[in-house]
């Protein structure tokens, strides 16, 4: 026991260094996934026939790949060498994310009842203002869970992004366990750490949840 | 008298379904007019079709003399016809005085000081002003309408359309809205109203339209409606309420 809490002290900094890796990549890749999300989601709630194909062909496409193959594909098919390692996994991440965000936010808006666009509409605002103004606010609310779990969801996928070399918190581990052999030590260390960030994610969103809660006022 | 809206031969279909089949109907300045009829006659959709909610199909409609279908802004269109709606519609991520204020101040037809001050004149005359800053969701139905017809009239429409306005309220609330709506009829406001409330319309509506499937069937004042009905249909209908 007294050596596994050692081994934990003496592999914390370069485990924490992975860490930070991981959460910038996890940080701008679900931001630039949300505003991709949040443009496939007007496209895909357009009445416009072939922009709503489009993000509809996008989404279908994303979603029916691995990450794992998606990775492989881009960073050493597509990408090669024109673009640093962390900024490939950025960029993956957040095309596997987008998709799965713009469904959460399509599945947001639609949920709102066509009675407030109406009622909107009727007051003279425009498409727009209806949806800045009076939809989006009121679908955030009902998004934030399921963005949480995709957030966390895809935090938990820059794990797979080891396999295009990002130096992350796994590939860390990975790095040390081929020096010392100690899988069972390093894998675990790994896990807690996941884990500890995972609920502290959770505990903020249920902060931010709470808060937006104006129907019980 | 001004005619404020003129309907020639309005027809307007949903895919195969024909919802309204060539209505013609005017409203003049500062009346009432009550749309009565079985559900499906159409009567909703009339109604929507008058701010371009829906889209009609042939015939005019012509709203203080402008053809609807040569409307460029319909926004500023829609600003200027209030719309009450059966549920109510407020808006829960706002307070009762921002759901009134929304509007003209996004489009700054009035400012933030003006906006307040006209609201605050409005929620006291529907009896209100406690309520002033809290969220609909602590309203009661009639409640909620008496600030969704305040939050309609903070834009100064120059006619209010009430698409079953009672409906979805329990009868003990049902007669403080229809105050409020009898108190507009009274300072002249035009008004296009679609309701079951026959109490409402004999008492307030300077005319009944009486639709069923799409067409109007008959068109009365309402007495003339209510005491000697002209159709089979329509003395069908109001035999329900007697």
């Amino acid at each position: 026991m007294i050596e596994y809490l050692n081994l934990f002290w003496k592999y914390l900094p370069m485990l924490l260094n992975g860490l930070k890796l991981t959460l910038l990549i996890a940080l701008l890749g679900i931001s630039i996934a949300i505003i991709l999300g949040i443009f496939l989601c007007v496209l895909s709630i357009s009445k416009n026939k072939i922009l709503e194909k489009i993000a509809s062909t996008y989404i279908t496409i994303v979603r029916g790949i691995p990450l794992m193959i998606l990775a492989l594909f881009l960073y050493f098919g597509v990408i090669k060498n024109s673009m640093s390692t962390n900024s490939a996994a950025i960029i993956i991440l957040a095309i596997n994310a987008s998709a799965y965000m713009a469904e959460i936010f399509r599945a947001g808006v639609q949920a709102i009842d066509i009675g407030q666009t109406e009622a909107a509409r009727s007051l003279g605002l425009s498409y727009f203002q209806t949806m800045r103004k009076v939809i989006f606010p009121q679908a955030v609310k009902i998004m934030i869970p399921s963005l949480m779990n995709q957030s966390i969801s895809s935090l938990k996928d820059t794990a797979i992004l080891s396999a295009i070399t990002v130096n992350e918190l796994t590939l860390t581990s990975k790095v040390i366990i081929a020096r010392n052999y100690r899988a069972f030590e390093l894998y675990s260390y790994a896990a807690i750490i996941y884990l500890i960030v995972i609920i502290f994610l959770t505990y903020l969103s249920k902060r931010v949840e709470s808060k937006l809660n104006y129907t019980q006022r | 008298m001004e005619k404020i809206i003129e309907c020639e031969h309005v027809s307007k279909v949903f895919g195969d379904l024909v919802v309204l089949k060539d209505i013609s109907f005017s409203v003049e300045k500062g009346e009432t007019v009550c749309l009565i009829g079985p559900s499906g006659s159409g009567k909703s959709t009339m109604l929507r079709c008058l701010n371009k909610l829906e889209e009609i199909q042939k015939g005019e409609i012509k709203v203080n003399g402008l053809d609807v279908k040569s409307v460029k802004n319909v926004n500023t269109y829609r600003s200027n016809i209030g719309m009450v709606f059966q549920h109510f519609n407020l808006f829960p991520n706002y307070t009762v005085i921002e759901n009134m204020t929304l509007a003209p101040r996004t489009l700054k037809k009035l400012s933030k000081k003006e906006a307040i001050k006209k609201a605050e004149e409005l929620l006291e005359r529907v009896g209100l002003s406690d309520k002033r800053d809290v969220y609909p969701a602590t309203l009661s139905g009639g409640q909620k309408q008496r600030v969704a017809i305040a939050r309609a009239l903070e834009m100064n429409p120059s006619i209010l359309l009430f698409d079953e306005p009672t409906s979805a309220l329990d009868p003990e609330m049902v007669g403080e809205v229809l105050d409020v709506m009898k108190s507009l009829a009274k300072e002249g406001m035009t008004m296009v109203v679609v309701t079951h409330e026959m109490g409402f319309a004999r008492d307030v509506a300077n005319r009944i339209l009486f639709m069923d499937d799409g067409y109007i069937v008959e068109e009365a004042p309402p007495l003339e409606m209510f005491q000697n009905p002209k159709t089979d249909r329509c003395k069908k209908f109001l035999s329900n309420f007697i």
